[in-house]
């Protein structure tokens, strides 16, 4: 999975910033989209493509339960969020509709990867190659749950045991 | 090896375990509203599935309902199509709704208990981040997101993986706990342990200072666990718990016989073990007032606002986030709190708008008026919160300090409905959230008690509450 990266280099990206409340009403995804990150980046819309990345640091998606927050990103473009690390209700609604995948990084991938690196998010390996630096990082895996969601392909696809 | 009271409710509640895999665990209540349940009803109708126990199911409307007069048709379209949608949806699954012209309508964290639909040892889920309050009554609960919420419709499960036990102590006495209130305990924490402090745990609130609050109190500390980044947080239940219980609306008729039950079983057994354990003595806290744009920037009324670098203790994003943080909140380092000028008040949310909020808040407020330059409203959790107050001749004291006296919803804690501020407006808020934006764009908040609002409203900026006559 490749793609260029956003960054944010900041801890505690909410999900009221990612989506602001005023916009929960909206039912069509395609116009959530048009918000999305409007509440900390409201250039966010005209710069992301098809495919890009977030990258961030702890705690990212933080706050409200609302799964208007993964949609709102995943019908902009996003593919991933790559961060530190996540809140639950956040981590498991990107999950849970098979939005995007959130994956966590270690300080190394953090530091390293800038804004509009081009990089190759290898799942099967837990690795991520920067393809604009030449290095490659660790993630970390998925937990045996959240990784048979995914392969599923959201909740409602997993049919456990 | 003892178990903690999570363990105990999590394991009576575990529908499949499987060695590495996560556990299927049976959902007691499910709370739904209006904003985060339509698309959830839109996917069990695309997949013909019904709501497989809707007798389990319970709604009320609170996120974007007006505030203002509701004999008058709701002017904004969208949160009327929206309410109309979650009408429609309770018709056509049999679910019970209290709508917004019932008598029980209100904050659905706040309507669970007062109706007692919240009870000890059960587990209860909403599509809302704040479920965690209801565990003041040790109840196991937490907030859930939309898919979540169309799977505990269809099937009363949820897969779920085992958080850790968390254990905060709070010990020792408050010296005037009239000025320093719970809401002062949970932010105290939240300063101390970060926002990311609890995540993966569920809290288990313990010691002398848990016990000594009421239930109205407790809540207040377990509605802000989430702000902690934890999953959920529980308080033992107690004589406290029962009597809050007994006798409500939706009190099962062999209470007494529960209660006999919960006495035996919902308690940490004394060799269980935690995950992590935290210690707040309150002895000599102060009342906390926030500063920056997440719960965890917060600091004693008496101080002054952090530099980046005080606050970040060399951490280089935590830098970054303060300097945005004063930034959006146009602070500098070096200025008192109680230097800071507010425009806006606003007492309210499932965090501090029960009875007991209000009575407090009263106290201050009688025979005074608001500052000329301050707006200040008052936005009961409930109805039936409502009704009590003004049984008592609240909203008069209110009224007559020139306060806003409004109808239930979550109203200005999140900025769904037309209460929320301009830019750049500055607002002492009783709430649990001071994200950017979260009370409108550009708008300021200042998470504090809902003693410390009414003082912000005379006085037109924080004062040290301790100082004034509360009794």
């Amino acid at each position: 999975m490749k793609g260029n990266v956003i960054k944010y280099e900041r801890d505690n990206i909410d999900t009221d910033v990612i989506i602001p409340g005023q916009y929960l009403k909206i039912h069509d995804y395609a116009e959530l989209a048009l918000h999305a990150m409007e509440g900390l980046d409201p250039n966010f819309h005209s710069k992301v493509k098809e495919g890009d990345f977030i990258l961030s640091g702890r705690n990212f998606g933080c706050g409200s339960s609302r799964e208007h927050a993964p949609i709102a990103l995943s019908h902009s473009g996003i593919k991933a969020v790559l961060a530190l690390s996540f809140a639950r209700i956040f981590y498991r609604n990107a999950v849970d509709g098979a939005f995007l995948l959130p994956i966590e990084i270690e300080m190394d991938a953090y530091s390293n990867i800038s804004e509009g690196d081009e990089i190759d998010i290898d799942i099967s390996n837990n690795t991520i190659k920067n393809l604009t630096k030449k290095q490659t990082y660790k993630m970390k895996p998925f937990s045996e749950i959240i990784g048979k969601i995914i392969e599923s392909g959201g909740l409602f696809k997993y049919k456990p045991i | 090896m003892g178990k903690t009271l999570f363990e105990k409710i999590w394991d009576a509640h575990i529908v499949v375990e499987k060695k590495n895999n996560p556990s299927l665990i049976y959902i007691d209540r499910h709370l739904i509203h209006e904003v985060t349940s339509p698309q959830a009803f839109d996917g069990l109708r695309m997949n013909h599935r019904s709501v497989r126990r809707p007798d389990l199911t319970i709604a009320t409307m609170d996120h974007n309902v007006p505030t203002t007069d509701r004999s008058l048709p709701i002017l904004d379209q969208t949160s009327a199509i929206q309410i109309r949608t979650l009408e429609k949806n309770c018709k056509d699954f049999g679910i019970q709704l209290f709508d917004i012209t019932s008598h029980d309508q209100g904050i659905v964290h706040v309507i669970g208990p007062q109706l007692g639909i919240t009870l000890p040892g059960t587990t209860i889920v909403c599509g809302d981040s704040h479920t965690s309050t209801h565990g003041a009554f040790g109840t196991l609960s937490f907030g859930i997101g939309t898919s979540e919420v169309e799977h505990v419709l269809a099937s009363q499960t949820l897969w779920l993986d085992k958080p850790k036990p968390f254990e905060i102590r709070v010990e020792g006495k408050r010296k005037n706990p009239h000025a320093v209130t719970a809401k002062d305990i949970i932010l105290s924490i939240i300063k101390n342990i970060g926002t990311a402090g609890g995540t993966g745990t569920v809290i288990e609130y313990r010691g002398d200072g848990i016990s000594d609050l009421s239930m109205e109190q407790r809540m207040t500390i377990c509605n802000m666990s989430i702000e902690a980044g934890a999953r959920a947080g529980l308080i033992a239940p107690d004589e406290k718990t029962f009597d809050y219980l007994r006798d409500r609306k939706y009190t099962p008729k062999n209470y007494e016989s529960l209660v006999d039950y919960w006495k035996d079983h919902l308690k940490t057994d004394s060799d269980a073990k935690f995950e992590k354990i935290y210690t707040l003595h309150i002895d000599n806290i102060a009342p906390q007032v926030s500063w920056g744009t997440n719960p965890g920037m917060t600091c004693d009324v008496t101080e002054s606002v952090p530099s980046p670098e005080d606050f970040s203790k060399g951490d280089h994003n935590q830098k970054k986030g303060a300097e945005k943080a004063l930034e959006y909140m146009d602070l500098k380092p070096g200025i008192l709190i109680t230097e800071i000028k507010i425009d806006r008040v606003f007492i309210g949310s499932c965090t501090n708008a029960r009875l007991e909020d209000l009575i407090e808040a009263s106290k201050i407020i009688k025979g005074r008026k608001i500052s000329p330059h301050v707006r200040a409203m008052v936005v009961p959790g409930s109805q039936m919160v409502k009704k009590q107050a003004e049984d008592l001749g609240i909203d008069k004291i209110f009224t007559d300090a020139n306060f806003e006296w409004r109808e239930s919803g979550c109203s200005m804690c999140l900025g769904m409905n037309p209460d929320i501020l301009s830019p750049g407006e500055r607002c002492a808020s009783t709430s649990n959230r001071n994200f950017e934006g979260r009370q409108g764009t550009g708008g300021r908040t200042h998470l504090v008690s809902p003693v410390m609002a009414a003082a912000a409203a005379i006085e037109g900026h924080f004062v040290d509450v301790r100082k004034m006559d509360l009794n």
